[in-house]
C-alpha cells in the first residue's frame, strides 16, 4: 500500500433509513393536506378544459347529440352535451383559453384564417349559442336506466353560424388547419 | 475493471435512482404539452422540477463529495413535483425520495474501517474524498 489509504464506497445505513423516513413522511403530509384542501383534483388537470370555441360558420354532416356527465378543470361530475359530427367544415375558426397568471388574465388564442377540414369530431360543451339548421332532424327519447341515453338528437346536416361554445373537450380523427397561428396575448377581465 | 472503479467511487446507485426519478417527472408535463398545445403555468413546473432533478443525478455522478448536499435538494424537489407533474403519477417522487436518501446516505470510509479489521502497521493517512 505504501501508506495510501484503501478508500471504500458505503452507505450509511441509518442515514439512509432516517433520509427515506422523512421524505415519505413530507410526502404524506402533502398528500393529505391535498385530500382536505380539495386543491390535488383541480391542479393537475388544470389547463386542460373549460375553453372556448368560436367561429363564423359551420356545415356538418352526420350529427348526434345527447347528454352526459364530464369532467372540467374545476369539477368532477359537470353536466353537458356531446356533440358528434361525422365530417364538418369550419370559417374562421377560433379556440381559445384564459388563464390566471398572477393577478393578470393570458388569453391563448389558436386561429385559422383559411376553412378548416374535420372529420370524427367529439366535443362535449357546457354552452352552445348559435344561429342553428338542421336537416332531418330527429328528437329521440328511449326507455333505458342510464340517464344519458333516454333522450338523443340527430340530423343529417348541420349548419351554426356565429357560434360561441364553451367546450370541455375536444377530439378530432383528422383535422387540416391550414393558415394557422397561435397566440399568447394579456387581456382585461373583470 | 476501470469502471467498476470509477463506480465504487461516487454514488453511482443513488444518482442512476435520480435520474430515473427525473426522467419520470419530466414525462407527465413533455406529454401533456405535446397532446394539448395549451401551456399551463402548472406544466411548466413540472419540467422545471424533472429537469432540476435529472441534472442533480448528473452532478452526482461527478462531484461524488457534495452527495449529501444533492441529495437533499432531490428529496425537496421530488416531493414538490407532485403539485406540478403528479410527480411522474408518484413513482417519480418514491424514485426520487429513495435515490436522494442514497445519495444523502452515501460516503467514502476507509476499506479497514468497513471490514472492522484491526488498522495495519501503516500509519493512517488522511481520508481523501472527492
Amino acid at each position: 500500500m505504501n501508506g495510501a489509504v484503501v478508500m471504500e464506497s458505503k452507505t450509511n445505513k441509518k442515514v439512509f433509513w432516517g433520509a427515506l423516513a422523512a421524505g415519505l413522511l413530507a410526502l404524506g403530509i402533502l398528500l393529505v393536506s391535498f385530500g382536505l384542501s380539495g386543491v390535488a383534483y383541480a391542479v393537475p388537470i388544470a389547463g386542460v378544459g373549460d375553453f372556448y370555441v368560436e367561429f363564423d360558420k359551420l356545415e356538418g354532416e352526420g350529427y348526434k347529440f345527447y347528454p352526459k356527465l364530464g369532467e372540467t378543470s374545476n369539477s368532477d361530475a359537470t353536466p353537458q352535451g356531446t356533440n358528434i359530427i361525422e365530417k364538418l367544415t369550419i370559417d374562421n375558426l377560433q379556440l381559445y383559453k384564459d388563464f390566471q397568471v398572477g393577478g393578470e388574465w393570458i388569453r391563448v388564442k389558436i386561429q385559422a384564417s383559411k376553412p378548416v377540414q374535420i372529420s370524427g369530431l367529439q366535443h362535449d360543451a357546457g354552452l352552445i349559442e348559435a344561429n342553428a339548421k338542421f336537416q332531418n332532424l330527429a328528437l329521440e327519447e328511449n326507455n333505458s336506466t342510464d340517464w344519458t341515453k333516454q333522450f338523443q338528437q340527430t340530423s343529417s346536416t348541420i349548419i351554426l353560424e356565429n357560434a360561441k361554445l364553451k367546450t370541455h373537450y375536444l377530439f378530432q380523427e383528422t383535422i387540416n388547419m391550414a393558415g394557422m397561428k397561435l397566440t399568447v396575448e394579456k387581456i382585461d377581465k373583470k | 475493471m476501470v469502471f467498476k472503479k470509477w463506480r465504487h467511487t461516487r454514488p453511482f446507485f443513488g444518482a442512476i435512482l435520480t435520474i430515473l426519478s427525473g426522467l419520470m417527472i419530466l414525462w407527465v408535463p413533455l406529454n401533456l404539452y405535446l397532446s394539448t398545445f395549451l401551456p399551463g403555468s402548472v406544466a411548466v413546473i413540472g419540467l422545471l422540477f424533472g429537469g432540476l432533478i435529472t441534472l442533480i443525478g448528473l452532478m452526482s455522478f461527478f462531484l461524488p463529495s457534495a452527495s449529501k448536499a444533492l441529495g437533499i435538494i432531490v428529496i425537496f424537489l421530488s416531493i414538490l413535483s407532485v403539485i406540478g407533474a403528479l410527480g411522474g403519477f408518484l413513482f417519480g417522487t418514491i424514485f426520487g425520495i429513495i435515490g436522494g436518501a442514497l445519495l444523502t446516505a452515501w460516503r467514502m470510509v476507509p476499506a479497514e474501517e468497513s471490514a472492522g479489521r484491526p488498522s495495519s502497521d501503516v500509519p493512517a493517512q488522511p481520508a481523501k474524498t472527492g
